[in-house]
């Protein structure tokens, strides 16, 4: 019997999220059987051209935190620990080279498997462990393997056409390898309906993201961390953009009656980082205190307005691409946006994640905790695997939230 | 009798410690070992802490914080509270010019600041690792068959200070046996695990800042093996409780005396 870890939620709209997945990833093997295209994917590959190119694209990284949500993560990553692969590897590389090269070791997978890939696509950029974890996987499955790349931006969003160039020309050359491997021509058109959606949903969740800043908070990162998932996963959707609008009118019809996440809201957490998949009710932890954890960083910290739309829509993925990326383009970018984030969402503690398997993230957080703390906001480190519940004790995480807890009571 | 009596009761990892007070003055308290129940440990603790006042039972003890790894299994208490801010609490109440403290209990370290009142500022604690808490310190005596309470003198007496490269604590015991085999001295041997685990623990308090004044508590404060070595790294003198393992129990009675100063 798995374990619900599943953090508690407020919002209706919010719980349409877990029908959507499920039905995505039984969509997934049902175009597998029909005969289309499957591309496994690493996050930040733009599933709209993929969707445009009539090919089915399944996120590995969103399928190792289902596993890890379910408490199912140990026993995938003990299968990609048998087959070599060290506890100090990134969590959602274990688990998934598991899946691949142990399958045989791991428990039932959730929704019945993944749909076997025809092709890998992975980007170059969110970290280092992907691309070897992706090329190994190309080998293994033998199947073809892109690299989607994009220019380091240490001031955050970039307003370089230098930069914006150089993303086209990447996409450009995904699209190339998308055709030679599917034998079907691009169509700009199909791609253009999808970013005209994307563009009207991106509107709407800048507009939520504003909302999130009344206090109280309307809704908070237990909803959030679930609510994202149509964003990242169904984008370019009418699907997509119907659940926005539906949680904006749900945040709106909160605001307007005053509905909070607690009774009485006494203080506003930021969460920093990816959170532990395996606990979630964490997230709740400090609603008994009468706190709210109202925003969390690494997904969508802050949402931007996008440029005016250019009638090539590759062009136009390029120029909205270089002026919303911060994570993980540059930290120093992203540790100023949360500052300012703290400051306009009313924040007065911020919980940093540090995950050992997940270098780049470990090494940032370091130097955002040593600048909030500069700035006089309360943090708190919790340090545990994203996915692998092995690394998580409990009891001295709550003892850590409740000492931290305590301190920004006795601040208030 | 008094109405103004509290107790502070602190179930850590190898010992149960219970203080009582009468109006923020201390009258008796007790260490025990913890068994694997820690209700029954925190019921002797106070037990014994009341036997040595006589005249007062359970019953006259206005209010009871449980603080410590068992806190929340302690159904007799009134309420809980961490034992990062009771130990702020209990050693600025010892020492008022206290103003970080570092707590070396049995399973644990903790880096703690606080304000002129004792209020909790800022923690560091050691994740998932035995090294610089009492555990270690313990198997190292087994392992050199030396008295724990006797390590940390032992370690002052060396000629040389032998490299010990691993904190860990299973690794850390095969690597000291290795040694004794070679033959090397165990007042060196000591010297070299003691200076590890300060090292370690020096970094703790590096997260934190240090802000003068430095006082260590819990068990490990009776080690002066390690408290030599960590004025030496701090360049301050350590502030040192008479008893440093009832400074949580301390601090979770002063704060049940507040509450009753509050009703």
């Amino acid at each position: 019997m798995v374990q619900s870890t599943s953090a508690r939620k407020s919002l209706r709209t919010t719980l349409e999220v877990p029908t959507l997945r499920k039905s995505y990833y039984a969509q997934t093997l049902d175009d597998s059987k029909k005969g289309k295209k499957v591309a496994w994917c690493s996050n930040n590959i733009p599933s709209e051209i993929l969707d445009a190119m009539d090919i089915t694209s399944v996120f590995l990284e969103n399928y190792a935190t289902v596993i890890a949500s379910k408490r199912l993560a140990s026993g995938f990553c003990a299968a990609g620990e048998t087959v070599g692969f060290s506890q100090d590897v990134c969590g959602y590389a274990r688990m998934l080279m598991g899946y691949v090269l142990a399958r045989d070791k791991v428990p039932e997978p959730p929704y019945g498997g993944l749909a076997e890939p025809d092709f890998l696509l992975v980007n170059s950029y969110s970290c280092d462990s992907r691309l070897g974890w992706f090329a190994a996987m190309s080998r293994t499955l033998n199947v073809p393997l892109h690299v989607h790349d994009a220019p380091y931006q240490p001031e955050g969003p970039s307003h370089s056409a230098a930069d914006a160039e150089y993303i086209e020309r990447e996409l450009r050359s995904l699209v190339a390898f998308l055709e030679e491997q599917t034998g079907t021509k691009f169509e700009p058109d199909k791609l253009r309906a999808r970013r005209a959606i994307s563009r009207q949903t991106s509107d709407i969740m800048y507009e939520i993201s504003q909302l999130r800043k009344a206090v109280p908070s309307p809704m908070g990162s237990a909803d959030m961390f679930t609510a994202v998932w149509p964003s990242m996963y169904l984008a370019g959707t009418s699907e997509c953009e119907e659940f926005y609008n539906r949680l904006l009118a749900e945040l709106k019809e909160r605001i307007d009656g005053q509905i909070g996440i607690v009774p009485e809201e006494k203080f506003r957490i930021m969460w920093s980082g990816i959170p532990f998949w395996y606990d979630m009710r964490l997230i709740n932890y400090v609603e008994d205190f009468g706190g709210i954890v109202a925003l969390e960083s690494f997904y969508r910290t802050r949402e931007r307005r996008l440029p005016p739309q250019d009638d090539d829509p590759i062009k136009d993925m390029a120029l909205s691409s270089v002026r919303q990326r911060a994570f993980p383009s540059t930290i120093i970018a992203s540790i100023d946006d949360i500052l300012e984030a703290v400051k306009e969402y009313s924040i007065d503690g911020v919980i940093l994640s540090y995950n050992p398997s997940c270098r780049m993230l470990y090494v940032s957080q370091t130097e955002l905790q040593k600048a909030l703390e500069d700035q006089g906001i309360p943090t708190l480190g919790l340090e545990c695997d994203m996915a692998d519940e092995r690394t998580y004790s409990e009891g001295q995480v709550k003892t850590r939230l409740d000492a931290f807890v305590e301190r920004l009571l006795a601040k208030a | 009798m008094s109405s103004l009596i509290t107790a502070g009761v602190d179930i850590g990892s190898s010992t149960s410690k219970a203080v009582i007070l009468d109006d923020r003055q201390i009258l008796s308290y007790s260490i025990i070992s913890t068994s694997f129940e820690s209700e029954t440990s925190a019921r002797k603790a106070v037990d014994q802490a009341l036997s040595k006042v006589g005249q007062i039972s359970q019953e006259d003890i206005r209010w009871i914080i449980a603080t410590g790894y068992g806190r929340v299994i302690v159904t007799f208490a009134n309420e809980t509270v961490t034992e990062l801010s009771c130990h702020a609490r209990g050693a600025n109440w010892l020492f008022p010019s206290v103003r970080t403290v570092l707590d070396m209990g049995g399973q644990d370290c903790k880096a703690i600041k606080c304000d002129d009142r004792g209020n909790l500022l800022n923690f560091v604690m050691n994740d998932k690792c035995a090294a610089g808490t009492g555990r270690f310190l313990e198997v190292m005596a087994r392992v050199t068959e030396l008295y724990l309470e006797d390590i940390g003198e032992f370690s002052l007496q060396a000629d040389e200070v032998i490299k010990i490269s691993s904190t860990c604590a299973v690794f850390g015991k095969s690597e000291v046996a290795s040694l004794l085999r070679q033959g090397k001295k165990k007042t060196d041997i000591l010297a070299g695990l003691h200076t590890a685990i300060s090292n370690r623990v020096y970094t703790l308090l590096r997260r934190v800042g240090i802000t003068p004044d430095f006082a260590i508590t819990g068990g490990i404060a009776k080690n002066i093996g390690v408290v030599r070595r960590l004025e030496e790294r701090s360049g301050l003198k350590v502030l040192l409780p008479d008893e440093p393992q009832i400074v949580g129990a301390l601090g979770a009675a002063l704060f049940a005396q507040d509450k009753l100063s509050n009703q």
